[in-house]
């Protein structure tokens, strides 16, 4: 990564660039300042740039390609020379790093950042603290562990329910629950707005919780394994006079650990990834209520400068599920439950 | 240590499809090892599944002890069962196995330790406690199942084929096994089975099953000599039994049997067993001559009318005792329409008879050589041809 060299001047740590005429390093204490274009009257090609408020107006009027144009007095080098106004725009003002009285205003895309290779940690606390990230992550946090544990909850019991509870109406039900896999999501973004619009979950957390602690497709999932079981296994448990409840903890659900990293791991990635829902729901003016893919986005809008922010915070979201992964993984291969027969 | 009692129990696993268990009446006695025996499909699962709880009974009544259970559940028999698969916990060790009912029922920690270690020593697992079902050999993992079910004292063992997944030796070796563990703790076993051999040689009694109806229930011995029909005839005994379609000639008191253009003299000690053979001179009948019925010129001492010259189509030398295949040319006995039993692989021919001699290792028959061989027609049963009842 090619980051601005910084120096820190007060408690800042600020970013430096070079002009072209020296090699003078300049650091840039103010960004996003209101800068005038002077064009000098006998150098008309000639362009300086400062701050909106230097120059005055001397009263004269000149016409430059048809317009008129008032003449300003500048001071440039410490010669006062007469010029007129071409364009506002914004900039940086810059000082010199040798000299604090040498301060410059210019365009921050027309000068040179000091580069320099190598990691900076700093932008992870910028981003976590200044840009509000901490606050996202911690929404996102928790927002994926309520919902993953309520998956796996609804799901380990639903899908024992399908699959070894006999009870009337049990297929139809099932197909039914299934059938609701099929249903894109799009479809229902407007219903379950108007949902949460009853029930006052607007611009709230519970709204991007709630609704996703139920998984017709986990349910599914773990329906297939508890199937694959060998109903033996729990027969020999119901003859040790274990409850049903007994049963699915201690026996069902430990055997069922792989299918359950894998739902653990499909609902993470998920809920952690989330994106056009909290979007939907969260109101863009509330920083608070953002989860991370928020405000990853507003980070990185259009006019975003700070690359290295928007880094540091892609690196953040994406660490996480990396790790999930990898520690998940040994179970997708593992199949432990058919190993105590024969 | 409880009775086991079947009173015209049925079991229909669909409402309108065939009885898998149909009015069995058995009574099952405190402490004894009951075998259930019978061709795969016959029910004798059904049954034991019944008596576990597992199943629901259709129809009739099942008690345990005095207790009439259809209605209790699995739980609360308090009975243990060895499944043919051993269903063992996958994800607990060998101690968690046995010790899981235990701790179901809230046994005191010391006294579960002391248990399953009891329980252990006697099946030689105690150098496997924490090791994994998966780590186990298949002898082991039957060891770990036969220990839960130890380990809780139940009123009855139940055992459906436990022996089924392990290697001829072993079996042989884990039979004496349960014979012995069965001996020592003096519970009542009911032990589903569809090895004959097994059946005889580790039950008390043992009952055999057809298509849900229960044949004869006796000890091994009875069962052998006086098999209470055609299927209980021809399923017990190894080589089966050969059953012949003859027809009877003679006199009431001298009868022959004739069949494939032989002629063999009844002794009258067959005709006193079987008294209805007298009636039926004339008539066709399934005579059944077990193997070791015939002996070989020189080891008997028999009237010349109870020999007959066959042709050898197959000796096979076993060392001690030698089997001699011979097919005669007249119907294989059929039961219902069918072979008496239908193994897979059989020959399908039915046009013919296949008969098995047993004879002593000593003598030397090549294949395809014609002997004389003696007949002890006094051991001989005789069936109807039709209902397949003994003619007694
Ligand atoms: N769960 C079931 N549902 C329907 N039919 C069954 C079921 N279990 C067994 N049967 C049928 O009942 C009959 C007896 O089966 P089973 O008791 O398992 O026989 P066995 O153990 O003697 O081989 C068979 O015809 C079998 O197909
Ligand atoms: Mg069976």
């Amino acid at each position: 990564m090619l980051l601005p060299d910084d120096v820190d001047v007060s408690d800042e740590s600020l970013p430096l660039f070079t002009f072209p005429d020296s090699s003078t390093r300049f650091a840039l204490v103010d960004n996003d300042i209101s800068v005038a274009e002077f064009r000098p009257l006998d150098d008309i090609d000639r362009i300086i740039r400062l701050d909106v408020s230097s120059g005055d107006k001397t009263g004269d009027v000149v016409t430059i390609d048809g317009d008129e144009e008032d003449v300003f007095a500048i001071e440039v080098d410490g010669t006062t020379i007469e010029a007129y106004r071409s364009r506002l725009t914004s900039g940086g003002r810059f000082v010199s790093l040798d000299d604090p009285a040498d301060e410059r205003v210019e365009l921050v895309n027309l000068v040179e950042p000091v580069q320099q290779f190598g990691p900076r940690l700093e932008n992870f606390e910028e981003v976590l603290i200044d840009k509000n990230l901490g606050r996202s992550l911690t929404n996102t946090v928790l927002v994926t562990i309520v919902v993953v544990s309520g998956q796996i909850v609804t799901s380990i019991l639903g899908g024992y329910a399908f699959a070894r509870i006999k009870f009337k109406g049990r297929g139809p039900l099932f197909l039914l629950y299934l059938g609701s896999v099929m249903v894109p999501f799009v479809v229902l973004i407007i219903p379950l707005f108007q949902l949460m619009l009853q029930v006052g979950w607007l611009d709230n957390l519970s709204a991007l919780i709630i609704p996703f602690m139920f998984s017709a497709y986990g349910t599914f999932l773990m329906r297939q394994f508890f199937i694959s079981i060998p109903v033996e296994i729990e027969e020999a448990a119901l003859l040790d006079n274990a409850s049903r409840w007994k049963i699915l903890w201690r026996i069902m659900v430990p055997l069922a650990r792989p299918a359950i990293a894998t739902l653990a791991t499909f609902g993470f990635l998920y809920a952690w990834n989330s994106f056009f829902w909290p979007l939907v729901i969260i109101n863009s003016g509330n920083p608070d209520g953002r989860v991370l893919s928020l405000a990853l986005s507003t980070l990185g809008g259009r006019s975003s400068t700070d690359l290295n922010l928007v880094f540091a915070g892609a690196m953040i979201a994406m660490t996480p599920p990396i790790l999930v992964f990898l520690f998940a993984q040994r179970y997708f291969v593992e199949n432990s439950a058919s190993s105590g027969l024969k | 240590m409880a009775e086991v009692t079947f009173r015209s129990v049925s079991k229909q696993y669909d409402g309108d499809g065939p009885k898998a268990v149909d009015s069995l009446d058995l009574d099952i006695k405190d402490g004894e090892f009951m075998v259930l025996v019978g061709p795969s499909g016959c029910g004798k699962s059904t049954a034991l599944r019944m008596i576990a709880g597992l199943e629901e009974v259709t129809d009739g009544e099942l008690l345990i002890g005095d207790r009439l259970v259809n209605d209790v559940p699995p739980g609360d028999r308090d009975i243990a069962m060895v499944f043919q698969n051993y269903a063992l916990y996958p994800h607990m060790t060998v101690r968690e196995n046995i010790s899981f009912a235990l701790e179901v029922a809230k046994v005191k920690k010391a006294e579960i330790k002391a248990r399953t270690e009891e329980a252990a020593e006697m099946l030689g697992l105690m150098d496997y406690l924490d090791r994994l079902p998966k780590a186990l050999s298949g002898g082991q993992r039957q060891r770990v199942a036969m220990g839960r079910a130890i380990v809780r004292s139940p009123q009855v063992f139940l055992m459906d084929e436990p022996l089924s997944n392990l290697d001829a030796k072993l079996r042989v070796q884990m039979r004496s096994e349960i014979i012995q563990i069965q001996r020592r703790l003096d519970t009542t076993m009911v032990y589903v089975t569809h090895d004959q051999i097994e059946a005889m040689t580790m039950g008390h009694r043992v009952a055999v099953m057809r298509l849900g109806v229960l044949q004869q229930v006796a000890d091994p011995q009875e069962l052998y000599q006086r098999p209470a029909n055609l299927f209980v005839a021809a399923f017990i005994g190894s080589p089966a039994m050969n059953l012949i379609n003859v027809t009877l000639g003679g006199t009431a008191e001298r009868p022959t049997a004739s069949f494939a253009g032989h002629t063999l003299a009844i002794d009258p000690r067959a005709v006193e067993r079987y008294p209805q053979v007298a009636d039926r001179i004339g008539s066709s009948v399934v005579l059944g001559l077990r193997p070791e019925h015939f002996s070989i010129e020189g080891d008997f001492d028999l009237p010349a009318d109870q020999t007959v010259e066959f042709e050898i189509d197959l000796a096979e030398a076993m060392g001690a005792e030698a089997h001699l295949h011979i097919t005669l040319d007249v119907p294989v006995v059929e039961l219902d329409g069918a072979p008496v039993i239908a193994e897979d692989g059989d020959d399908v021919s039915t046009s013919t008879t296949s008969v098995i001699a047993r004879i002593d290792g000593i003598h030397f028959v090549r294949s395809g050589e014609v002997v004389k061989l003696g007949v002890k027609t006094h051991l001989a049963h005789f069936f109807d041809l039709d209902t397949g009842l003994p003619l007694n």
